[in-house]
């Protein structure tokens, strides 16, 4: 079964706004999965329900078999959290950033681990002692995504992710994401980048209005025929 | 996990150049503060001690003369300044420092600070206490306005709390952080102040005034949790640090301005106080009410003669054993000394209601219970100073009344040419002041201390409890 991340009539209303309904999903180990969608429709939200930051309205969301809900900081155990904007502490450096993460995570990393863990996600080696203050966002990202895999995380939650980086460290990103699944690791992905979503994703949603429309197989279909069937929904 | 948020905060306000500026300059105000405060207790308990000297000496150097005109040159009492309150000088600024005893007049203490100052003194004078009162609360303000708000508008609390941090946990850690930055500024001038301490000559650790200094430190040290705590609720009720600043400061501003304004002008206007013209006037005209040893026409005082010759079995003054002029005199004395004395009570205890306002206001506002503990703490609060009054009048009394003693025992009717050995006054014991012990100041500071102390306690289980159960972050 291996199912890790799953979502039983999910749902989670503002007053009579709907920001997510009823959303049946499940994720399996080394699954990577992508949402797509504009904004406000109700991805964001999603994933803060899966992270227990707010309560849903009706339904479960479970982190590995354990409902969300009922044990909002034992699941975080299971899992790593990359927001769209890694802005980090400014006056630490990469380092010490990683170093604080990991430590609330429950690791205790030697200097050179934690090195270790900042060159694999593709920080420069001269960078990891600078202060954040100084990194550009695809600095930060890295070391946002080292402190995920330093986690050691089942499950791995991303938030736009690759908004704001440039094509290289989006490819990097790409690659580290795969490296990762195959390693086991779930990725549940909101993002707005079909190219990079296709590229990535066994399977791919389609979200409009706190619905998910429609589950695309991301294997079967190119970039140009995602982008056009989103497009297709997105006018209706 | 506590401790490693901690030292983060601890050490990312440590890099924050605004923060250390800001920090630098309150360490150097305690610093200047503890330094100046220390000059001016050695200079003006210097000069209070050499101006006591030199009255005792004034008084034990009069020739050999009458009894009551050593009465009336009467003498000095300086009140020693509280070793502690160097570090809050309290109301000692306001109040006087020294007063004049003589026969039939209880006189007010004079000499104080302002009086003796420009007006600036009356808008506070920079003491270790008014940079901590005032000052520091703003640096905790600065420290902690964002403590919440920015890892909230950098999304960076969502990470924290995604690596399995609960909120109390992320709140307790940052209380605990800001606590160690503060440390940092208070502790050395604290440790200054130690030093001071130890340099006073004659100066000895007893166990009242370490207990003083324990208590003065504990209240300053939960009244910096109170601002430190509250500041890191309010920045995580808010959702932008612009938003959560302008709300500290406006607390600021109440707690520290409005509040100690309001309650002061409410306090005199509720309980209006004579001036000083209109009860030396009703205690001189209920004071004539007994008997005036200076008026040989005085009604009251001729009784009293006749009642002495139905007493003894004489005939005439002169053949009582004992001068009926001293006697007279005691008599008048202790009179008009009961009527001071209860117009001195009365004032007492009006100002006492108007400063009640004040304490119980400490239950709405932290800095008027810090402020009244500090004081009480420093033996520069009103009831110190009061103390201090009751025994310069006691020995104002028991020295007038031993010279009438004098008068009625060793001089004749009527004699005014005898002159008492100058040796009579010689021995007579000088005026000492000892300061009341801690429990009888502490007594005093009830209130401030529960309104302190509840204050800590609402505070932080207030926090925990709405930090813990945020629905936004």
């Amino acid at each position: 079964m291996d199912i890790v991340l799953a979502a039983a009539e999910l749902s989670k209303n503002y007053g009579d706004k709907h920001a997510l309904q009823s959303l049946n999903l499940e994720l399996r180990k080394g699954e990577i999965f992508s949402l797509l969608g504009p904004n406000g429709a109700g991805k964001s939200t999603t994933i803060n329900l899966f992270l227990g930051f707010i309560q849903p309205t009706s339904g479960t969301a479970c982190i590995n078999g354990t409902d969300v809900a009922k044990d909002p900081v034992g699941i975080k155990k299971h899992l790593a959290y990359i927001p769209e904007q890694v802005m980090l502490y400014q006056n630490l450096t990469g380092i010490e950033n990683l170093a604080l993460l990991t430590a609330l995570a429950g690791f205790n990393y030697s200097k050179a681990e934690l090195v270790n863990y900042l060159e694999r996600a593709g920080l420069q080696t001269d960078a990891i002692i600078k202060r954040v203050g100084a990194y550009s966002k695809g600095m930060r990202q890295k070391v946002g995504i080292a402190a995920a895999v330093a986690k050691n995380a089942k499950i791995l939650l991303l938030d736009e992710p690759t908004s704001g980086l440039d094509p290289k460290a989006s490819n990097e990103f790409s690659e580290l994401l795969i490296q990762l699944s195959g390693q086991g690791t779930a990725v549940f992905m909101a993002t707005h980048d079909i190219f990079r979503a296709r590229e990535v994703s066994s399977r791919i949603g389609i979200m409009k209005n706190g619905k998910l429309i429609d589950m695309l197989d991301g294997s079967r279909l190119n970039a140009g025929e995602i982008e056009q069937l989103y497009l297709d929904y997105m006018k209706n | 996990m506590i401790r490693t948020i901690a030292q983060k905060e601890f050490t990312t306000a440590l890099r924050d150049r605004r923060f250390l500026l800001l920090g630098s300059i309150i360490l150097l105000l305690l610093l200047t503060a503890a330094l100046t405060g220390f000059s001016s207790y050695q200079l003006i308990e210097g000069q209070q001690k050499a101006a006591q000297e030199s009255a005792n000496e004034s008084f034990h150097e009069q020739p050999d003369r009458h009894p009551h005109r050593v009465a009336h040159y009467g003498s000095y009492a300086f009140r020693p300044k509280p070793v502690l309150s160097f570090l809050d000088f309290g109301l000692d600024s306001f109040t006087g420092s020294m007063v004049y005893m003589e026969a039939h007049q209880q006189n007010s203490a004079n000499f104080s600070q302002a009086q003796q100052s420009g007006s600036l003194t009356r808008f506070g004078e920079m003491t270790v206490a008014f940079v901590m009162q005032w000052l520091i609360p703003i640096l905790i303000i600065f420290l902690c306005f964002n403590a919440f708000t920015q890892e909230k508008e950098e999304d960076m609390l969502k990470v924290l709390l995604s690596q399995g941090v609960s909120l109390r946990q992320v709140a307790t850690a940052k209380i605990a952080g800001y606590s160690k930055v503060l440390a940092l500024i208070v502790v050395p001038s604290i440790t200054l102040a130690a030093v001071f301490l130890f340099k006073l000559n004659n100066f000895s650790w007893n166990t009242d005034l370490i207990l003083r200094i324990t208590v003065f430190i504990i209240s300053y040290i939960l009244y910096f949790f109170i601002f430190i705590t509250g500041s890191v609720l309010i920045s995580a009720l808010s959702k932008h640090s612009r938003t959560a600043l302008i709300t500290l400061l406006g607390i600021w501003i109440f707690t520290c301005v409005l509040l100690p304004k309001a309650a002061a002008n409410l306090g005199s206007s509720l309980y209006a106080t004579p001036s000083k013209a209109e009860m030396d006037a009703e205690v001189h005209h209920e004071a004539k009410e007994g008997m005036n040893g200076h008026d040989p026409l005085d009604k009251r005082t001729a009784d009293f003669k006749k009642a002495l010759l139905l007493k003894y079995k004489v005939d005439s003054l002169s053949q009582l054993p004992v001068n009926a002029d001293g006697l007279v005199m005691a008599e008048g004395e202790a009179f008009s000394s009961k009527v001071y004395q209860q117009h001195f009570e009365a004032l007492v205890a009006t100002y006492h209601k108007q400063d009640q306002i004040a304490v119980w206001a400490g239950f709405i506002d932290p800095y008027l219970a810090v402020r009244n503990l500090s004081m009480g703490m420093a033996g520069s609060d009103f009831a110190h100073y009061v103390d201090f009054l009751n025994a310069a009048e006691k020995y104002r009394y028991a020295l007038a009344q031993f010279l009438n003693g004098q008068q009625a025992t060793k001089m004749h009717y009527k004699d005014k040419e005898t002159r008492l050995s100058r040796e009579v006054w010689k021995k007579y014991p000088d005026f000492t002041y000892e300061m009341p012990g801690i429990s009888w100041a502490l007594n005093n500071q009830v209130i401030a201390v529960t309104a302190l102390l509840c204050w800590t306690i609402l505070i932080y289980f207030l926090s925990i409890f709405l930090i813990g159960n945020l629905k936004n972050v």
